[in-house]
């Protein structure tokens, strides 16, 4: 029986239970209807750009093996022996053709079939079906952009429909010239002890914090300045779905305070409203989240990054830094110097979030505490259509519009039997 | 080696560390040369070439380096600084209230440098991390330095860190090494 999470989520006067962040009930209840029923985040294809090349990641709490079968083929399955159950891959990433299961020596071809069973004939007596045993493959798996997505509910929309408007969004972060992003190095993995939908939330709409939360960074000269300057402006914008962006005035300068990035940004801009069209000219982005655990950041640092849940308490966080790959060398290296400086376990801005998500997290665990629900009326009813971004808008800068919609569309999900009785 | 010098090393250690951890951290930033490069690494988990666990496909697929992951740190003394004054400024949370911690600075080795007035210095490192009521946390790894003789005194000229914990499980790295 299914936990009724519609009263905990009031969207209409910005009212949002804390049970959802703390309750054992409610996170399985998510790993069923949000984690193994959305599109999920699994890397960029430049990590697997060759053939055998794999990654190990997760969807939820679900292990996943990406590769790049032998033919070039985009493939995903859980990193699950279909045997005993054990962890098939064990490395991180790498090139393969073939893995072996470390316990009885079942043997899979990076297409996912099982190809090898040690005494097949003797000890199965040629009646083990082989073709019916191999590694058990996401339901769909679509590429936008070079960011590779996978869903294990084949009744989930095709991905592009899934994104929706946000797809627009995603370009002005991800495609702004020719040849897209790539990924600097390897990623950033560590733990954070708070609910998965606090660093979501907080990247889909949460401006606010940065006034306050990030103030000693902006101080000491890593960047953020636009957020505290002279003459602010920018909107919380909801594309659908769930997802949320930023986005500052297109006159704001931000950008991480490398000299090398502000000049390259300067000269891209006309390029990038010529290739994306009149509404990149309007805004710079600055961060967002595609629903459910994908958020993305492009001032101070540029950072992608996926929120994998671990329990009611816990997220590991896994993330990356992105450089247009159309850059010049020089502005690639202040980028990735400003990726590890300022976002990242050490980063300058990031360690302040991981310390304020723990407490709101914990505080929880108080039963009368829970009781008093959280507070996301910033903004109510100052929000609305916006015809030129094709999407919902804040009227002010700061608002928690974008978090209500994510709200409510995790409870659409959490509440829905199946995907056809969500909204789109 | 002259014993005497090795003495010298690790007692320059040992005061760095306590630096460390009576947060003076002017004065530990003062340990350092001007060109100083602060490096620190994570680890990634990669088949080893023997592994009889997969069959690589592409044999010219460099395996990666620790040097090719993505870094944790990286800093010059100008940056360093600026980590500092961040936490002068009264709003840097992470640290507010402070970390408390315990540096063990351990298996010390010294080479020769590069050049006469150089050393490599090799040590393990073992910090203890508590704060506010029950938090805890460890990292552990290895440093590779190099000393470097400045006006008759030590400096720091390269730290390269390397944390052996692959999803690092403290939620920061607010704390310096």
């Amino acid at each position: 029986m299914a936990a009724d999470v519609t009263r905990l989520v009031d969207v209409e006067n910005g009212r949002i239970s804390r049970r959802i962040f703390i309750e054992r009930e409610i996170y399985e209840q998510e790993l069923e209807r949000i984690f193994a029923r959305c599109w999920l985040f699994l890397c960029h294809e430049s990590q697997i750009s060759r053939a055998g090349d794999f990654f190990s990641t997760y969807m939820g709490e679900d292990p996943v093996l990406v590769v790049r079968d032998t033919e070039g083929q985009l493939r995903a399955f859980l990193n699950v022996c279909r045997h005993r159950g054990n962890r098939l891959c064990r490395a991180d990433a790498g090139n393969a053709a073939t893995f072996t299961c470390a316990y009885h020596g079942w043997t899979y071809r990076n297409t996912g079939q099982l190809v090898g069973v040690p005494f097949i004939k003797e000890a199965y007596y040629g009646a083990l079906e082989r073709e019916r045993w191999g590694l058990v493959p996401v339901a769909q798996l679509e590429s936008y952009k070079g960011l590779v997505f996978a869903t294990f509910d084949p009744e989930a929309p095709p991905l592009g429909e899934y994104l929706g408007e946000m797809t627009w969004y995603l370009d002005a972060f991800f495609d702004r010239q020719e040849g897209g992003i790539e990924v600097v190095g390897g990623l950033h993995k560590w733990t954070m002890p708070c609910n998965w939908k606090l660093p979501a939330e907080n990247f889909a709409g949460d401006g606010y914090h940065v006034t306050w939360s990030h103030l000693s960074a902006v101080r000491s000269g890593f960047g953020g300045d636009f957020r505290v300057g002279a003459d602010p402006t920018g909107t919380a914008l909801s594309p659908g779905n769930g997802h949320g962006v930023m986005l500052v005035g297109a006159h704001m300068i931000a950008d991480p305070p490398a000299p090398e990035i502000l000049a390259y940004e300067e000269k891209i801009f006309p390029e990038i409203v010529k290739r994306l069209g009149p509404r990149a000219g309007l805004f710079k982005p600055v961060a967002g989240t595609v629903f459910p655990n994908f958020s993305m950041l492009k001032p101070t640092s540029r950072t992608f990054r996926v929120w994998h849940p671990r329990g009611p308490d816990k997220t590991e966080v896994w993330a990356w830094v992105y450089v247009d790959t159309a850059a010049p060398p020089d502005v690639k290296e202040a980028v990735r110097l400003a990726g590890v400086r300022v976002f990242g376990p050490a980063g300058v801005f990031e360690q302040d979030d991981m310390d304020n998500w723990q407490a709101c997290t914990q505080t929880g665990r108080g039963v009368v505490a829970r009781r008093h629900p959280l507070n996301y009326e910033m903004g109510l009813g100052h929000e609305g259509y916006d015809d030129d971004l094709k999407a919902w808008a804040s009227e002010y800068r700061f608002s928690e519009s974008n978090q209500r919609q994510f709200y409510q569309r995790w409870a659409q999900l959490m509440t829905a039997e199946k995907w056809a009785e969500i909204k789109g | 080696m002259r014993e005497e010098l090795l003495r010298e090393v690790e007692q320059f250690l040992y005061r760095e560390a306590r630096l460390l951890d009576e947060r003076r951290f002017h004065e530990w930033l003062g340990l350092f040369t001007d060109d100083v490069r602060y490096w620190m690494g994570g680890r990634s988990t990669r088949y080893p070439p023997s592994s009889k666990g997969i069959t690589v496909l592409d044999r010219e697929r460099r395996e990666s380096e620790i040097e090719d992951e993505l870094a944790i740190l990286d800093e010059t003394k100008m940056t360093l600084g600026g980590r500092i004054a961040r936490l002068d400024t009264g709003m840097a949370w992470a640290e507010d209230p402070p970390s408390r911690t315990r540096h063990i600075i351990a298996n010390i080795e010294v080479e020769p440098g590069d050049t006469a007035s150089e050393l490599k210095v090799y040590s393990n490192f073992l910090v203890y991390r508590t704060r506010a009521e029950s938090e805890q946390d460890f990292y552990v790894g290895s440093r590779q330095d190099v000393l470097r003789r400045v006006d008759g005194a030590w400096k720091i000229a390269r730290r390269k860190l390397v944390l052996d914990q692959n999803v690092l499980l403290p939620k920061n790295v607010s704390i310096f090494f």
